[in-house]
C-alpha cells in the first residue's frame, strides 16, 4: 500500500511540474504586454524583474541582448535599459525563484506591481465558501435521491427522478443560469441579479448566495443521484444482500447495513474529490454572476492580458485537478483494496 | 373432467407411452427465424428504446434545420442594422397576441405632452402612436426626487452643502428690474415636510437686495422656520425705503447652517407679478409654478434663473408610469418620413405596372396598383423647370421598402442588437459548432483509435510510457490547452479544432486500450495468431471489429461536449470568431437577459435540447451495442 500512495503521489508530483512548466514556457513566449501606470511604476516593475532575474538591465543601448523592453527615463544624468531575457532562461530562474522564495510573479495590468499570491488569496475565499456551502447542500440531497429512485426501482418515481437527473446532467451550465436569473431576478424580482457587494446587508448577501449555490448544486445533485442509484441498484441484486435477507433481516435492516455500507465504497471517495475539485469554482457562474472568486480572476486577467497572474491561476486549476485524482485514486484504494492502479489485471 | 381423489386414481400403463423416434428421422431443420447480424440486432434494441428514438429524431430535426435554415433563409445575418434591432419574435400576424411580434413594456415613464411612452430619442411620437397596441396610464402619478423632462409639480429641494457646512446657502433670483410704481410683488409658496433625504427642515430668511453691498436690502421674512405662503409687495417696500426710480434687485432665500446636519427648505413656486406691464417677460423667466420644469429649463440651458451656493434639487416631482404593448415591427417599418424618389424610378414603377401617376396633373393622380411599389402616397413632386418633366417625386410610404425589403419582414424568433434573424444566426452557429464537432470527432476518433490499439495490443512498456504521455497530458485542465492555444494562434476554427483534438483524442484511446486488453487474450485471437496472422491482421481484422461498437459509441459523445466547449469558452470572452458562433451569440446576447429574454432562451432551449438528445442517443447506442451495460451509468 505505501508503494502504491508513493507512486502515486510522485507520479502526480511529476505530472504537475511537466504540465507547470510547459504552461509557463508558453505564457512567456506570449507577446510582452507592457505594464501600465506611471514611470515610478514602471520602473518598480522592471526592477523589480530585473532583482528577480527575468530581464536584463543596462545604462546603455545594448541591441544584442534579446528583445528590448523599456528605457526609464533620465535621473541622476543616466537612463536604463531594459531587455528581455531568453525565455528558457528565465524559465530556469523561475524554478529557482519559486524554490527559494516562493515567488509567482506580479501583476502588471490588472493590479500592477501586486504580487500574484496576494491577488489569488483576496479571491480565493469567495470561491471557497461558496463551493462549501454548494457541498454541503448538494451531497446529502444527491444522496437521498438517489437513494430513493434505487430503493423505488422502476417504478413512476425511479423514472421521474431519472428523467429530471438525465434532463439536467445535459443542460449546460450556462444555459441553467441563464434560466434561473431569467425567473427568478428579473421576472419575479426576488433575488439579486448580481452578486452583492462586500458592504451590502446581511440579508442581501445571504440572498446573493442562493443563485450560486444552487447553480452549483444542481450539477453535483444530479451526478451523485445518478451514481447512487447506479451503485445501490448493483449492490440491491447481489447475493450477499439475499443471504442477509434470507437469513431473516428485514428489508430496512438489510438495506441499511449491508446494502447503503457497500454502495458507499465508491461515492464516499468522489465527495472526496469533489471537495477538492470544486476549489477551481466555476468560471463561467462567477463571470456570469460577477462573483469575485479565482474563477473569474482568469477571465478578467485573460480580459487586461496579465499573463502572470492567469499563468498563476491556471496552476492553481491544474494542480487541483491532479490533487483531486491523486485523492480519488488513493481513498478508493484505502477503502476498496481490489481497485488500485497498476493492479494485475 | 374426473376428479382425483388420491394419487392411486391414475395409473399408467405401457401403451400410454409411444417411442418418439420410432418412426421420424431427425435430421438439422432449418431456422424459421432470419439470420440476424450484429449491427442488425444492435438496430433493433435500439428501435426499442423509446426515448433513445425519439431523442435520435429530435437530434435529426436539428442537424437538419442547421443545415437548411440558413441555406434557404434570406434573412440579414451579416450587416449591422441596429435599427432592426431586438424586434420581438414573429409568426402570427400582428393582432392575433401571441406570437405576434408585439412586446409588453412594463413601468415606462409616460411622455404626458406627446400622450405617448417615453421610450427612447430612437422613435419619434408619431411612429411610436401609430405602433401601439394598447396602453394602460397609471392614473395617479409616481413622486421621484430627479428632474425627468416627462415629469411634472414637485418642490425645489433648497439645501445646505455638507461640504462647506458652516457656510450659509444662498438660492437667488437673477437680477431684474424693478420700479416702485409698477405694483410689483413676489409670492412664494413653501412646503413644510420633514425629514426628507434624512436631512432637517431649516432657518431661514427670505429678503429683497438691491445692491452689491451685503447690507442693501429689504427683510421680506426674517430668520424664522415658518413654512407658511410669503406675499410681498416689492413696489410697496420700495416705496417706503424711498426709491423713486428703476431699481435692479433679486430676491434671495438665506439658509443657515447648521452642525447638525444638512438643512434644507422646499420651495413649491416663486412667482414675480406685474400690473404695468414692463418686463412681463423677464419676470415670467424667474417665476416658477412648476418646479420640475423650472429645474429641467435651468439644466437643460445652463441659465441659472435661479443660483444655488448650496444644493438645489427636486422632490416629489410627478411622473406618470404606463404600461403598454407595442408592435415592434410597425415602429421599425411601419410608416416612414417622406422619401424623394428619382423619375427613373417612378418611371419604372409605372413601366412595371404598379402604379399609375401623371405629373402634369400633380400628387392625386397617384394610384397605387401594387404592393411592390415602395409608396402609397405622393406628398410632393419636383417638376424641371424648362422642360417641365419629371425631376423626382417625394412620397410616403412602407418603412421597410426603405429598409430594402419587399414586404413586411417576419422573424420569427426575433431580432438581436445587430439586427440579425435570431432564427438562421442560432442555426448558422449550430452549424459551425456542429462542423466542428463532426471534425475534432473524427480526427480524435481516428487518432485515439491507433494510440488505443498501439497501446493496447503491445502491452508491457510501451503501453506503459503511452499511458503516462496520455497521464500528462491528460491532466492539463482543458480550459487550459483552449485558453493557450487561442492566444498563440487567435481564436479561429482552425485553432479550435486543434485544441480540442488535442484534448480529446484521449478518451478513444483509453477505451480503445480497454477493449484491445479484453479481447487480445481471447481463443480467436490466439487461433488466428498460431495460423501466422500478423500483428497488423490480428488487430485490424480480429480485435478492432469486435471492439468498435463499444468505442464509437462512448466517442460520439464528443461530439456534444465540444459544441459545449466552444459555448463554454464564448462565455469567457474566448470565442470563436470570423464564422458564425453559437456560444458566441449566446455570450452576446446574456446581457439582454432582463430585457429581451427570448434573446437567450431560446439559443438556451435548443442548446439543451441538443445536448440531452445527444446524451439519450448515446446511451441509446450503448446499450444497443453492449445489453450487459443496459440501464448503467
Amino acid at each position: 500500500m505505501g508503494k502504491y500512495v508513493l507512486k502515486r503521489i510522485g507520479l502526480a508530483l511529476v505530472t504537475a511540474f511537466i504540465i507547470l512548466s510547459l504552461t509557463f514556457i508558453l505564457v512567456k513566449l506570449l507577446p510582452f504586454e507592457r505594464p501600465i501606470g506611471d514611470d515610478s511604476k514602471q520602473i518598480a516593475y522592471y526592477d523589480r524583474q530585473y532583482n528577480l532575474g527575468y530581464v536584463y538591465r543596462f545604462d546603455r543601448e545594448t541591441p544584442e541582448y534579446g528583445e528590448y523592453l523599456y528605457k526609464s527615463p533620465m535621473d541622476k544624468g543616466r537612463s536604463f535599459y531594459y531587455y528581455m531575457v531568453p525565455v528558457m532562461e528565465q524559465y530556469t530562474r523561475w524554478l529557482g525563484n519559486i524554490l527559494t522564495k516562493w515567488d509567482w510573479g506580479y501583476s502588471k495590468t490588472f493590479m500592477p506591481n501586486v504580487s500574484a499570491g496576494v491577488i489569488i488569496l483576496s479571491r480565493i475565499g469567495y470561491t471557497i465558501k461558496l463551493n462549501i456551502i454548494s457541498v454541503i447542500f448538494s451531497v446529502p440531497i444527491g444522496i437521498l435521491l438517489g437513494i430513493w429512485a434505487a430503493l423505488k426501482k422502476n417504478t413512476l418515481t425511479d423514472h421521474i427522478i431519472s428523467t429530471v437527473v438525465m434532463i439536467f446532467i445535459s443542460i449546460p451550465s450556462f444555459v441553467l443560469i441563464s434560466f434561473v436569473m431569467s425567473i427568478f431576478c428579473y421576472n419575479l424580482g426576488w433575488l439579486p441579479s448580481s452578486w452583492p457587494p462586500d458592504t451590502a446587508p446581511t440579508s442581501m448577501k445571504a440572498m446573493g448566495y442562493i443563485i450560486p449555490v444552487f447553480c452549483l448544486s444542481f450539477g453535483s445533485i444530479c451526478s451523485y443521484c445518478r451514481f447512487t442509484r447506479a451503485e445501490l441498484c448493483e449492490v440491491m441484486e447481489s447475493d450477499y444482500l439475499l443471504l442477509a435477507r434470507t437469513k431473516g433481516l428485514t428489508r430496512r435492516q438489510a438495506i441499511v447495513r449491508h446494502a447503503l455500507k457497500n454502495a458507499m465504497v465508491p461515492i464516499f471517495p468522489s465527495i472526496l474529490a469533489e471537495f477538492i475539485g470544486i476549489l477551481g469554482g466555476s468560471m463561467i457562474l462567477e463571470s456570469l454572476y460577477g462573483i469575485p472568486g479565482i474563477g473569474r480572476l482568469f477571465v478578467t486577467s485573460l480580459g487586461y492580458k496579465d499573463y502572470d497572474i492567469l499563468f498563476v491561476d491556471m496552476a492553481i486549476f491544474t494542480t487541483i485537478s491532479l490533487l483531486a485524482g491523486v485523492v480519488l485514486d488513493l481513498s478508493y484504494g484505502f477503502i476498496d483494496p481490489r481497485i488500485r492502479m497498476g493492479a494485475k489485471k | 373432467m374426473a376428479e382425483f381423489n388420491t394419487r392411486h386414481d391414475v395409473q399408467f400403463k405401457d401403451d400410454d407411452f409411444v417411442l418418439v423416434q420410432q418412426t421420424a428421422r431427425i435430421t438439422d431443420t432449418k431456422l424459421a427465424t432470419k439470420p440476424t447480424t450484429f449491427f442488425k440486432d444492435a438496430l433493433r434494441r435500439f428501435a426499442k428504446n423509446k426515448s433513445s428514438v425519439v431523442a435520435a429524431f429530435i437530434l435529426a430535426i436539428l442537424i437538419g434545420c442547421a443545415i437548411i435554415v440558413p441555406m434557404v433563409s434570406d434573412a440579414n445575418i451579416d450587416k449591422v442594422s441596429t435599427t432592426e434591432g431586438f424586434l420581438a419574435p414573429k409568426l402570427f400576424d400582428a393582432g392575433t397576441g401571441f406570437w405576434d411580434g408585439t412586446r409588453l413594456r412594463k413601468r415606462i415613464v409616460y411622455d404626458t405632452v406627446n400622450e405617448v411612452p417615453a421610450l427612447s430619442d430612437r422613435y419619434t411620437p408619431a411612429a411610436l402612436k401609430q405602433s401601439i397596441v394598447s396602453i394602460t396610464v397609471d392614473p395617479e402619478p409616481t413622486p421621484i426626487d430627479a428632474a425627468s423632462v416627462y415629469g411634472q409639480g414637485g418642490v425645489i429641494m433648497f439645501a445646505t452643502d455638507a461640504a462647506v457646512s458652516n457656510n450659509d446657502a444662498f438660492l437667488m433670483s437673477q437680477q431684474t428690474t424693478f420700479t416702485p410704481a409698477g405694483g410689483y410683488t413676489f409670492d412664494a409658496v413653501l412646503d413644510s415636510e420633514a425629514g426628507v433625504n434624512e436631512s432637517q427642515l431649516g432657518e431661514y430668511t427670505v429678503y429683497f437686495q438691491y445692491g452689491e453691498n451685503p447690507e442693501d436690502k429689504l427683510i421680506i421674512r426674517d430668520w424664522s422656520r415658518d413654512y407658511s405662503p410669503i406675499h410681498y409687495d416689492i413696489s410697496a417696500a420700495l416705496t417706503e425705503a424711498g426709491f423713486q426710480y428703476n431699481t435692479k434687485g433679486r430676491v434671495v432665500f438665506e439658509l443657515r447652517s447648521s452642525e447638525s446636519g444638512i438643512q434644507y427648505i422646499l420651495l413649491k413656486s416663486a412667482v414675480f407679478s406685474t400690473v404695468s406691464g414692463r418686463n412681463k417677460d423677464d419676470l415670467a423667466a424667474i417665476s416658477f409654478t412648476d418646479a420640475t420644469k423650472m429645474i429641467n429649463v435651468s439644466d437643460t440651458k445652463s441659465l441659472s434663473y435661479w443660483s444655488c451656493s448650496g444644493r438645489k434639487g427636486i422632490h416629489n416631482s410627478l411622473i406618470y408610469y404606463c404600461d403598454f404593448v407595442v408592435d415592434t415591427y410597425m415602429l421599425v417599418y411601419g410608416n416612414a418620413d417622406t422619401v424623394t424618389y428619382s423619375a427613373t424610378e417612378v418611371n419604372n414603377w409605372i413601366e412595371n405596372g404598379w402604379c399609375t401617376y401623371d405629373h402634369k396633373v400633380g400628387p392625386s393622380s397617384f394610384v397605387k396598383l401594387d404592393d411592390r411599389c415602395p409608396i402609397d402616397e405622393v406628398v410632393d413632386q419636383q417638376v424641371l423647370s424648362v422642360t417641365k418633366k419629371l425631376a423626382s417625386v417625394t412620397g410616403r410610404g412602407w418603412g421597410y421598402h426603405k429598409l430594402g425589403y419587399d414586404e413586411m419582414p417576419r422573424f420569427i424568433l426575433g431580432t438581436d442588437v445587430s439586427g440579425f434573424d435570431l432564427f438562421k444566426r442560432a442555426f448558422a452557429g449550430l452549424r459551425t459548432s456542429l462542423v466542428l464537432g463532426f471534425c475534432t470527432f473524427l480526427f480524435c476518433f481516428a487518432f485515439g483509435l491507433i494510440w488505443g490499439s498501439i497501446s493496447g495490443y503491445f502491452g508491457g512498456n510501451v503501453d506503459l510510457f503511452m499511458e503516462r504521455f496520455c497521464d500528462i497530458l491528460g491532466g492539463v485542465p482543458w480550459i487550459v490547452v483552449m485558453t493557450l492555444a487561442i492566444l498563440h494562434l487567435g481564436n479561429n476554427f482552425f485553432t479550435f479544432f486543434l485544441a480540442l483534438c488535442m484534448t480529446g483524442w484521449m478518451g478513444t484511446a483509453a477505451r480503445t486500450r480497454t477493449q484491445f486488453y479484453r479481447f487480445k487474450g481471447r481463443e480467436y485471437v490466439l487461433a488466428s495468431r498460431t495460423l501466422g496472422s500478423s500483428d497488423m491482421r490480428l488487430i485490424l481484422k480480429h480485435i478492432l471489429p469486435n471492439s468498435m461498437g463499444t468505442i464509437i459509441t462512448s466517442s460520439v459523445l464528443m461530439i456534444p461536449s465540444t459544441i459545449f466547449s466552444e459555448a463554454t469558452l464564448a462565455y469567457l470572452n474566448l470565442g470563436l470568431q470570423g464564422v458564425h458562433s453559437f456560444g458566441v451569440m449566446m455570450a452576446n446576447n446574456q446581457q439582454y437577459l432582463g430585457l429581451y429574454p427570448n434573446l437567450v432562451i431560446f439559443p438556451a432551449v435548443v442548446m439543451a435540447l441538443m445536448m440531452i438528445s445527444f446524451n439519450l442517443f448515446g446511451n441509446g447506442l450503448r446499450d444497443a451495442f453492449n445489453p450487459s451495460l443496459k440501464g448503467s451509468e
